[in-house]
């Protein structure tokens, strides 16, 4: 075990004996408004078995995971390429810029109604809302990244007798790569935040409506459940993403 | 037969708009197949537009530049460009990188491997194939990007101040290695530079640039003074301090002086 690991190890252990203390041990903090970690654990517990809220805590996640990843796959899948010609081509970057611009400063929740009104009470509004959320940064970010460029390099590619295939493959691509991907850690983001938030609105089931069901029943133990479990999801995905970064950027990893 | 003609030709930057800027006016020039051309001039005089318009990165206004005969549309491999900044690409191995123009032309693979080990025997690389650029020193960068160049197989090689970025004894072995590799590999090459020891110890003929607007201001030729002297038989340094070499680089020094003056 190395130096840094104890310490956060001691960290965790100091963090969770004050916990104790405040709660269960001298009842300085009353359980309605922040849980001890007796009534966490059997929050967590009953929710991983029994359930709660329509579900149990996998099958909440599951169904969070499921939006947050389909509405931003589809944000990236339609937002880069947008980016990238938008970097690649002034007169598209000067027909969309300004539509961009137009939208970019409505909040993505201020969708909500409206994806409503279009979808109903289900998914696929929610999805619509990930979408909105996650497209802003996806698109933003590659066609800046693509806008930057290094112009000597492109040139290189060109006077060494690159097709244009060539020089959007070997040279735009990798070149914007750190900055698209800085996008796409952003979209990930914007996802789980709106995905919360979309949740809260109306879903039968989901993280989100977990967290809104209990905060109905002033539930403290269950809300800080919920609460941590949105945390850890977040966490895992934003750590898949950076291996697939890793793995793309490989020129940099190598020093 | 690798000639580049560059029939009087013009530059403006701008042209039609508010406020045209003429870069070069009537330039008029030949260089020979096979023959190594420095370019001098104080800054602003245009010499790295010319070299960009050889390439191709740049469109000329007024007249026609032609290589092997036929007239520069683009850029193309038949006249690569080693740059100041080596534009290694930096996502790319030194063997990715050296092969990347051979790639454009369709070489084999055996071809290509075969190159690989040629140039980085040539350059005294071997045992670097798999490196990144941002593990190398910058002359080992250039050397990759001067191998990238050479490797394309092009009728003219461009170099646009290669050496610039250098610290000194890093550009003198450049230098000397320059020769060195042009000796057994022969090619039209357009070399830019703002060194006049330079541009006179590596070329052919030199080509004096003034400015407002860029033009030639004198071509003097050094291919005479070499082979009478035998330049390339000796270290850079003893062939700088020949009586031959420094009349030479007087010659330039007094023609670039007098540029200096139009300022002053």
């Amino acid at each position: 075990m190395n130096r840094s690991t104890l310490t956060g190890a001691i960290t965790v252990v100091v963090v969770f004996m004050l916990w104790w203390l405040l709660t269960s041990g001298t009842g300085l903090i009353n359980p309605l408004r922040f849980p001890s970690p007796e009534g966490f654990a059997s929050a967590l517990g009953r929710i991983w078995s029994d359930g709660y809220a329509g579900g149990t805590l996998m099958e909440h996640i599951w169904q969070s995971l499921r939006l947050v990843l389909i509405g931003f796959l589809t944000a990236v899948v339609v937002g880069m390429p947008l980016g990238f010609l938008m970097g690649y081509d002034r007169r598209i970057e000067a027909f969309v810029n300004p539509i961009f611009l137009l939208l970019r400063p409505i909040p993505p929740l201020a969708w909500i109604p409206l994806a409503i009104v279009w979808f109903g009470l289900n998914d696929a509004s929610k999805v619509f809302v990930i979408f909105v959320s996650a497209f802003v940064p996806s698109v933003i970010n590659t066609y800046t990244g693509v806008r930057n460029v290094r112009k000597t390099l492109i040139e290189a590619a060109r006077v060494h007798g690159a097709t244009e295939a060539r020089v959007i493959s070997e040279v735009y691509l990798p070149d914007s790569a750190p900055m698209i991907f800085t996008g796409l850690r952003l979209s990930l983001q914007a996802s789980w935040t709106t995905l919360v938030a979309a949740e809260l609105v109306g879903a039968f089931l989901g993280l989100g409506r977990a967290l809104q069901t209990a905060y109905r029943d002033v539930n403290t133990s269950m809300i800080l459940v919920t609460m941590v479990a949105i945390a850890i999801a977040g966490a895992i995905t934003t750590i898949l993403l950076g291996h697939v970064e890793k793995r793309v950027i490989r020129w940099r990893a190598t020093t | 037969m690798s000639e580049i003609v560059i029939d009087n030709i013009t530059k403006i930057f701008g042209e039609g708009g508010a406020k045209p800027f003429t870069a070069i006016k009537d330039v008029d020039f030949h260089v020979k197949d096979r023959e190594f051309i420095s370019v001098v001039g104080p800054s602003g005089c245009g010499k790295t537009t010319l070299m960009r318009m050889v390439a191709g990165l740049e469109t000329v206004s007024r007249g026609e530049i032609r290589v092997a005969g036929k007239p520069v549309k683009g850029p193309g491999p038949d006249r690569a460009v080693v740059f100041q900044q080596f534009a290694l690409f930096p996502w790319k191995t030194v063997r990715e990188n050296i092969v990347f123009g051979m790639r454009s032309k369709g070489a084999s693979k055996a071809e290509r491997d075969k190159a690989v080990h040629h140039y980085l025997t040539l350059m005294k690389m071997e045992g670097t194939e798999d490196k990144y650029p941002h593990q190398l020193s910058g002359g080992m960068q250039q050397r990759v990007a001067i191998a990238r160049s050479y490797a394309t197989d092009p009728g003219v090689l461009l170099m646009d101040e290669p050496f610039g970025a250098l610290d000194a004894q890093t550009r003198t072995i450049m230098q000397e290695e320059l020769v060195r590799v042009s000796k057994d590999n022969p090619r039209t090459v357009m070399f830019i530079t703002h060194s006049v020891e330079e541009a006179v110890y590596l070329a052919d003929r030199v080509v004096v640039m003034g400015r407002n607007p860029g033009h030639i201001r004198e071509v003097i030729d050094v291919a005479q003074t070499r082979q009478a002297e035998k330049w390339s038989e000796e270290p850079i340094d003893d062939v700088m301090e020949k009586s031959s070499f420094t009349h030479l680089r007087g010659q330039v020094w007094r023609l670039l002086r007098e540029q200096m003056g139009d300022d002053m």
